[in-house]
């Protein structure tokens, strides 16, 4: 028995650190781990929580992570905090929703310099619906650019707390860091659970190990569990025994038990994922102590936005779908289904939460796995109704069907909250009003800082809404939202031609009052970015069997080097040799060499406001 | 030791001595702004001898390995061969003159401003007759000064004078698509080409190294004549324009009247064994290729070793394989337009692209031979590209 597991229930506290991105949550976890002794100096890192490179490269945070702290706090009394650490982005706001469900209390760090930004009021609202006691933080106050009291004002704005309950901090010096714990232990609730209830645990989070198969992360809330104790899935009702519990600190840590209001893992040996659940509750298998009703759990997450990754290599599909089938195992977001096409041969169409979790999930199977992938301009997932009453889900529009078969599509909407400061509400209403997007409601946080509530598709968003919002209002804006309603749009599919070939990869469906004007752009760019070649390139654009839009790739009329004489043989035809690598980057479609980006090219049109 | 062990083994492979020579003079005046050969300011006369006798010795030393007995070319490159004067040119030339039958040719690359009444006496009194190739860049002082050239001299002065002594074969170096060269200007190079007939013309396009000093000097600024399409205008118009005047477009830069092709340079393009002396020069002989370090001090250093005589100076040392001297041939007959047999180039061949590039015309199929069509020859590079079968590094 260490320490560790002596305390008594009502010295536990559980909480979340949540903020907007770049606030300095991951800082302000790396502070209390140091001054709590969790992690040695010697141990010490930026960003110990996260242990994916990509997270740190990023500076972000991709999955959760819990650690538990000892703390003795001025009253004298050693306290077991249990600190559940949560990804900042919109794509992951179910995991911090998981996350939040296993604490009592939340620090909802704000930076200083920066005031309250969309993800502060999204995990503030999520917080509050999961009865969390809020802790308002203000972290970099010892910057120059810091504006506390106009910080201060927002969040009392948004969370009713008085300036005296808001604690000021730098995680990055450490200073304000002691007064959090304080107000951790004596803000927060305890844990409530019945201690000699039956056992009950949610699981809110779980990883993949290849050797030790699934790994729950659990949340007790009634009850006790111990090593080689049988245990029920109450969901899947899987049952299985404990091989190994414990917690982090922050490395795993094995225990013997695991008490009413701590966190930490159970691992049972189980290697099928699907068996373990997020948002399933864990009971003991004995009927004396069994419980009967499960916690409440998790919506199940639904993808949002579909594209297609192809191997480069087309000997590569084998590899790429066990690639995929292994992260899957530790991201329940991520889904796949293969896809053939034409022009880019053998493949998957994968759906994600959204953009960031598109990019890392690509990303990895890049890094992770050694694939070279050709991924296709992301889309979401269109319901059509069909004349013969059926309703198909288009998550491809290679798959979209003729327009004579279709009496009407619907697409998903968002519910989309964009905070900015006041001199930018007229670019943001430009910017909107270009996305089909509808206006709801305006607010004003403070003088300085509003919020403006927008319902818009969500195709719109996954172009390249972000990177617009962001330059318009020199990186001021940000924004959060949350998926809403399918509702009906008037839709077409716009299928590019080169070289009088349809290129199924570059189909797309857009706003039909927009398709000559997106057609335009798309053949412009394209024609832009497919290199000249032997033969003149038509690029055309094309609603059905009508041409929209047409340019021409004209033909090289001279690629040759000047010298070639006995000193330089080599040398030249070195450079052929580098010609002929680099068009392995290309994709062949019959006669014409097309580039990797052409496939993405539709995200670099501005696709917002100044189309006429 | 490595060096003459690999040279000895690759001798009893090698088809035959090798019959084409080229000498490198790697010394300029002042280095010209377009050039990326490898040369070095000439700072004393004094080395100049010295490194005439370094080239002999190394000459004596590759004929005694490869027993050679006669040489059907020599050329004189550079840098500035003409720089030596025709003193130490006649020096250099003179112990070739036992393997040289009447009908050899021999080249000098001049330099306009070397051209004086004694050096070309000289150059028309030697025999067998020397070619001259002469530098002269552009008939334009305007264009001239565009690229840098310094210490300027007419270069028709230089042909005439050249002419007038009775040289009977001359070869002038043009170069097109410098900055400020229009249509006009083209057809205004022609008009002086029209005028004074040579044998031979050879025209590149201007090669703007990065990092040099022309690169700086055009950075930010608009030359139309530089962009891909206009310098493919003035390329077209250069070969038609040649071609009127009764040239033969038999490379992709050379041009000659009947007869007169550089004999040394076709030996090249036909995969032919050449050595190459003088520091940064390349040998090919067989399924070896050789270069000689750039560095003219340790050129010396090595020439002045009494070991000279049966060692080689510092080298670097290629094989080719069967698959990379396909890649060459197809590479060279692209440039010229010659026929290749398939099955000679088969190697490197991905014959999947043959039969769009024969149906758009960019190349002939016959009688089991590829032969690239003059509108390949204009993307010679692209066409070698498609015809290239997958490869791994």
């Amino acid at each position: 028995m260490t320490a560790q597991n002596q305390v008594r229930q009502d010295h536990i506290r559980n909480f979340s650190i949540i903020a907007h991105i770049d606030h300095g949550k991951s800082t302000l976890a790396d502070r209390i781990l140091e001054l709590t002794g969790t992690v040695s100096p010697r141990d010490m890192k930026e960003q110990v929580l996260d242990k994916m490179d990509l997270e740190r490269e990023r500076g972000i945070t991709i999955k959760a992570q819990a650690v538990r702290i000892i703390y003795t706090a001025r009253d004298g009394d050693t306290y077991q905090l249990n600190l559940i650490d949560t990804p900042g982005h919109v794509d992951f706001t179910y995991e911090v929703s998981r996350s939040l469900a296993a604490c009592e209390g939340a620090v909802l760090l704000v930076d200083a310099s920066q005031g309250v930004e969309a993800q502060t009021v999204a995990n503030a609202y999520l917080a509050l619906e999961n009865d969390l006691e809020i802790i308002p933080v203000l972290n970099k106050i010892d910057l120059p650019a810091a504006n506390p009291a106009e910080a201060q004002l927002e969040l009392h704005e948004l969370t009713g707390a008085t300036p005296e309950e808001i604690i000021s901090v730098s995680a990055k010096t450490g200073a304000g860091v002691q007064e959090v714990l304080e107000a951790v232990v004596h803000r927060v609730p305890a844990p409530a659970g019945d201690p000699q209830g039956p056992p009950r645990a949610l699981i809110f989070d779980s990883i993949y190990d290849q050797y030790r198969g699934v790994v729950a992360y659990v949340r007790v809330v009634d009850g006790q569990f111990s090593v080689r104790e049988q245990i029920e899935m109450m969901g899947t009702g899987q049952r299985a025994e404990i091989e190994e519990l414990g917690y982090f600190a922050p490395e795993m840590t094995a225990a013997a038990t695991l008490s009413t209001g701590e966190v930490g893992y159970i691992i049972t040996g189980v290697k099928d994922v699907a068996q373990v659940r997020v948002g399933d509750t864990i009971t003991v298998a004995a009927p004396a102590r069994r419980a009967k009703e499960r916690l409440p759990g998790y919506r199940v997450v639904q993808p949002m936005v579909f594209c297609g990754l192809f191997p480069t290599e087309g000997d590569k599909y084998e590899e790429l779908r066990e690639a995929l089938e292994k992260l899957a195992l530790n991201d329940a977001a991520l889904i796949y289904e293969p896809e053939s096409s034409k022009a880019l041969g053998f493949g998957f169409r994968c759906g994600f939460l959204g953009l960031l979790h598109m990019d890392i999930v690509r990303e990895r199977l890049e890094r992770e796995y050694g694939l070279e992938l050709l991924a296709t301009t992301p889309n979401v997932e269109y319901h059509v109704y069909l004349t013969n009453g059926e309703m198909v889900s288009v998550r491809n529009p290679a798959d979209m069907p003729p327009e004579g078969h279709i009496v009407r599509i619907e697409e998903p909407y968002v519910e989309a909250n964009i905070l900015v400061p006041a001199e930018y509400v007229g670019a943001i209403m430009e910017l909107c009003q270009g996305r089909r997007a509808d206006f709801v409601t305006m607010q004003y946080l403070s003088p300085e800082r509003v919020q403006m509530h927008y319902r818009l598709p969500l195709s719109e968003i996954v172009l390249d809404f972000f990177d617009q919002l962001k330059s318009r209002t020199k990186g001021y804006a940000s924004l959060d939202y949350e998926i809403g309603e399918y509702r009906q749009s008037d839709l077409v599919k716009l299928d590019i031609l080169l070289a009088g070939e349809p290129v199924d990869a570059l189909s797309l469906i857009v706003p039909r009052d927009r398709a000559h004007a997106r057609g335009k752009a798309l053949v412009e760019k394209l024609r832009q970015v497919i290199p000249r070649q032997l033969f003149e390139v038509a690029v055309q654009a094309a609603i059905g069997s009508r041409v929209v839009a047409r340019e021409t790739v004209k033909a090289k009329r001279k690629d040759v080097l000047a010298k070639c004489y006995g000193g330089d043989i080599t040398r030249k035809r070195k450079l052929l040799e580098k010609q002929k690598e680099g068009k392995k980057r290309m994709k062949q479609l019959g006669v014409v060499e097309v580039p990797q980006e052409a496939f993405l090219a539709v995200l670099q049109l501005d696709s917002g406001g100044k189309e006429k | 030791m490595e060096n003459r062990h690999r040279a000895r083994s690759a001798q009893d492979a090698a088809p035959g001595p090798p019959r084409h020579l080229y000498v490198h003079v790697p010394f300029c005046r002042a280095r010209c702004d377009y050039c990326a050969f490898y040369s070095e300011p000439l700072t004393a006369e004094a080395y100049l001898d010295a490194y005439v006798e370094a080239l002999l010795a190394e000459w004596r030393c590759e004929q005694a390995r490869w027993g050679i007995g006669r040489l059907e070319t020599v050329y004189l490159g550079g840098g500035t061969p003409s720089l030596l004067g025709e003193l130490r040119l006649q020096r250099l030339l003179e112990p070739l003159q036992p393997q040289l039958t009447q009908h050899a040719e021999v080249t000098i690359e001049t330099n306009p401003e070397d051209v004086t009444p004694t050096y070309a006496n000289w150059v028309a009194h030697w025999r067998p007759k020397p070619r001259v190739s002469l530098g002269v860049q552009s008939f334009s002082a305007r264009l001239r000064r565009e690229l840098g050239r310094r210490g300027d001299v007419d270069p028709a002065v230089a042909y005439r004078r050249l002419r007038d002594a009775g040289v009977t074969n001359l070869s002038v170096d043009l170069i097109f698509a410098i900055p400020g060269q229009g249509v006009a200007e083209i057809e205004e190079e022609l008009r002086r080409i029209g005028e004074l007939q040579p044998e031979h013309v050879s025209w590149y396009e201007l090669d703007i190294p990065e990092g040099g000093a022309l690169e700086r000097r055009l950075r930010g600024r608009r030359a139309p004549s530089t962009d891909v399409d206009g310098s493919a205008e003035l390329y077209r118009r250069l070969v038609h324009g040649l071609e009127r005047l009764g040239y033969h477009w038999y490379e992709v830069s050379n041009f000659a009247r009947s007869g007169h092709q550089a004999r040394h340079n076709v030996a090249y393009w036909r995969g032919q064994s050449y050595l190459g002396l003088g520091p940064a020069a390349v040998s090919t002989v067989g399924e070896l290729r050789w270069t000689n370090e750039p560095d003219v001090r340790s050129y010396l250093a090595w020439a002045g070793q009494p070991t000279a005589a049966s060692s080689s100076p510092e080298r670097q040392w290629e094989e080719l394989d069967e698959v990379v001297r396909a890649r060459e041939r197809l590479m060279l007959a692209a440039r010229t337009g010659a026929a290749v047999e398939l099955a000679a180039v088969a190697p490197a061949l991905d014959s999947a692209a043959l039969e769009p590039l024969a149906e758009a015309g960019f190349i002939l199929l016959s009688g089991g031979k590829l032969r690239v069509a003059r509108k390949g020859r204009y993307v010679a590079n692209e066409v070698c590209v498609r015809l290239f079968r997958d490869f791994a590094f």
